[in-house]
């Protein structure tokens, strides 16, 4: 199944270098709605709204502030970001191997697939295999998007994830939310352990499912068969690949004009 | 007559009868002129810059006759920049290019109060750097009526990917002008796609806009110019002076400033007086600088 590529590189490690790429492995369970007017059901855009002038803010009159106080900014430009963004990753370097129990899961944060790109096939597969004997993980920096993250990479059923990592100075404290460590009676200890060993079961996910999504989904199942549908007015074609000729650009121009007044 | 020799560059430049006064019924002299494009020499310049210049001059002052001049004239300083143009019946001509401070003193101390530039720069004579609309109000139509179309014609270029940036004439009308600063574009092009957006909107807005030159039809409506998307028109040059009675000048206005003053119901407040335009040139910079650099390509053409 071709999947959205979301980077491409290599995964290496001392001599070893795997052509790969990056996919995803989850996608949200939510239910996604789109906002339309209720006049013509055409659906609706986000705009930047200045409150002060109670007016649109067109792109162009839009600077990125980082907040130092109340109403004080410090003003930062793309080129000025841009400097200080790491570079794309053109490898996923293996730093060292852990062992992957030794993570607490408070650290995990989002998870890919990592496939092998053509020709890299064998030696993945090999890595696979020993990586999930072995059960070790590997530690390396990665840049996606605009971050730098740390990253582990493991093994899974007859492949490998990529598990995007908190790093520690993102993990709150939590000295004070947990009560303080206290002497318990033995007998107490083992009435809990008890009832945990009775209830003891496999990991089965697939036992559970997301209830409220189930009945939202079966509600609009029924209503998509009711018909009880309403629809966009058609579509603006883009300039560009639209109407052959100005004439026709500028009377589909105009007819957008007009219909703004 | 006061005769005064100034020097800028190194270059010298004797001023003649300063205290003249140009606009009688206002009260601004030879000198308030010079003071003025003194002050907004760094905006206009690039605005001039290798454009044949055609000079409007005032000699006795607005309330008097004026008349035109092409060519650059013979006793022109030594260090005064020209070109050699070709006209369309094939004459050679020599031109003057305003390309500095010393020039424009020069200029203004001919009393040519105006400075008309054609949208071509003079290296390139078949090359428009813009397409320009000249909103021409026919009376009782009025500045905030060429407001009203000059805000249409705004949004029907956004769609077609373009943007474009308006002034004041200076005197009853408003200019568009739509960057391009392509040079594979030519004036047969300006001129098919700025008819071509005139009649649509003479057609959409019949009560409010006319295409057609005849005067007969611009009685109370907003004439689009197209015509003078034309190698041997001129425009007004932004920054420029008018000589109507007080001293107006065509003047680059904001758009969300256009969609306010087009609110309030006065076509005077469109006016921007020398004093104004001075102050507000050097707090917000120059709006029309995107005219000069910004590459936009007229679609399906």
């Amino acid at each position: 199944m071709a999947r959205h590529v979301i980077w491409s590189g290599t995964v290496s490690f001392s001599l070893v270098a795997i052509p790969v790429q990056v996919v995803r492995a989850v996608e949200s369970g939510r239910v996604s709605f789109r906002m339309l007017h209720n006049k013509d059901y055409s659906p609706l855009t986000r705009r930047m709204f200045c409150p002060k002038e109670e007016l649109i803010v067109p792109p162009d009159e839009i600077v990125r502030g980082y907040e130092i106080g109340p109403d004080r900014y410090i003003l930062i430009t793309d080129e000025e970001l841009e400097s200080v963004s790491p570079e794309r990753s053109l490898t996923i370097e293996i730093i060292e191997f852990i062992d992957i129990e030794e993570v607490d899961l408070i650290y995990y944060d989002h998870p890919y697939y990592l496939v092998p790109a053509k020709g890299g096939e064998k030696a993945y597969r090999l890595l696979v295999e020993v990586m999930h004997r072995t059960n070790k993980a590997g530690l390396a920096k990665f840049v996606l998007g605009e971050r730098e993250y740390l990253v582990a990479v493991k093994s899974t059923e007859g492949g490998l994830v990529l598990i995007t990592l908190h790093y520690s100075d993102e993990i709150l404290p939590d000295e004070d939310i947990f009560p303080k460590e206290e002497e318990i009676a033995a007998e107490e200890q083992s009435r809990i352990k008890g009832s945990i060993n009775k209830m003891l079961a496999d990991f089965n996910p697939e036992q559970y499912a997301d209830a409220r999504r189930e009945k939202i989904m079966a509600f609009l199942k029924k209503k998509v068969k009711e018909k009880v549908m309403v629809q966009a007015p058609e579509e603006e074609k883009a300039v560009g690949e639209g109407p052959a000729d100005l004439i026709a650009a500028l009377e589909e121009s105009m007819r957008k004009v007009k219909e703004d007044r | 007559m006061s005769q005064k020799v100034i020097e800028i560059a190194g270059k010298r430049l004797p001023l003649s009868n300063l205290e003249k006064d140009l606009y009688p019924s206002y009260g601004f002299t030879k000198a308030h002129i010079l003071e003025y494009y003194r002050r907004v020499a760094e905006f206009i310049l690039p605005h001039l810059q290798d454009r044949a210049l055609t000079f409007k001059r005032y000699p006795e002052g607005v309330e008097r006759d004026f008349f035109f001049e092409k060519r650059c004239p013979s006793h022109r300083p030594a260090w005064a920049k020209t070109a050699e143009i070709t006209r369309d019946n094939g004459e050679r001509m020599t031109v003057c290019l305003v390309n500095d401070l010393e020039t424009l003193m020069w200029v203004e101390n001919l009393a040519s109060l105006e400075l008309h530039v054609p949208l071509a720069r003079a290296g390139s004579p078949a090359t428009p750097d813009s397409v320009v609309f000249d909103l021409d109000p026919g009376e009782p139509a009025n500045m905030l009526d060429c407001a009203r179309v000059a805000l249409i014609l705004r949004d029907l270029l956004i769609p077609l990917q373009l943007t474009s940036y308006v002034k004041t004439s200076g005197q009853k009308g408003l200019h568009v002008f739509v960057p391009l600063n392509r040079k594979e574009t030519t004036f047969e092009d300006t001129k098919e796609f700025s008819k071509a957006v005139a009649e649509i909107m003479q057609k959409n807005y019949p009560d409010l806009v006319t295409a057609k030159m005849a005067k007969e039809y611009r009685k109370a409506k907003v004439f689009i110019n197209w015509s003078q998307n034309d190698s041997s028109s001129t425009m007004i040059c932004v920054y420029s002076l008018r000589a109507r009675s007080k001293p107006y000048v065509s003047f680059p206005l904001a758009w969300r400033e256009l969609e306010n003053l087009a609110g309030q119901g006065d076509p005077e407040k469109l006016q921007v007086i020398h004093s104004e335009a001075v102050r507000r040139a050097e707090k917000q910079g120059d709006l029309f600088r995107e005219v000069l650099v910004k590459k936009q390509q007229l679609p399906h053409l």
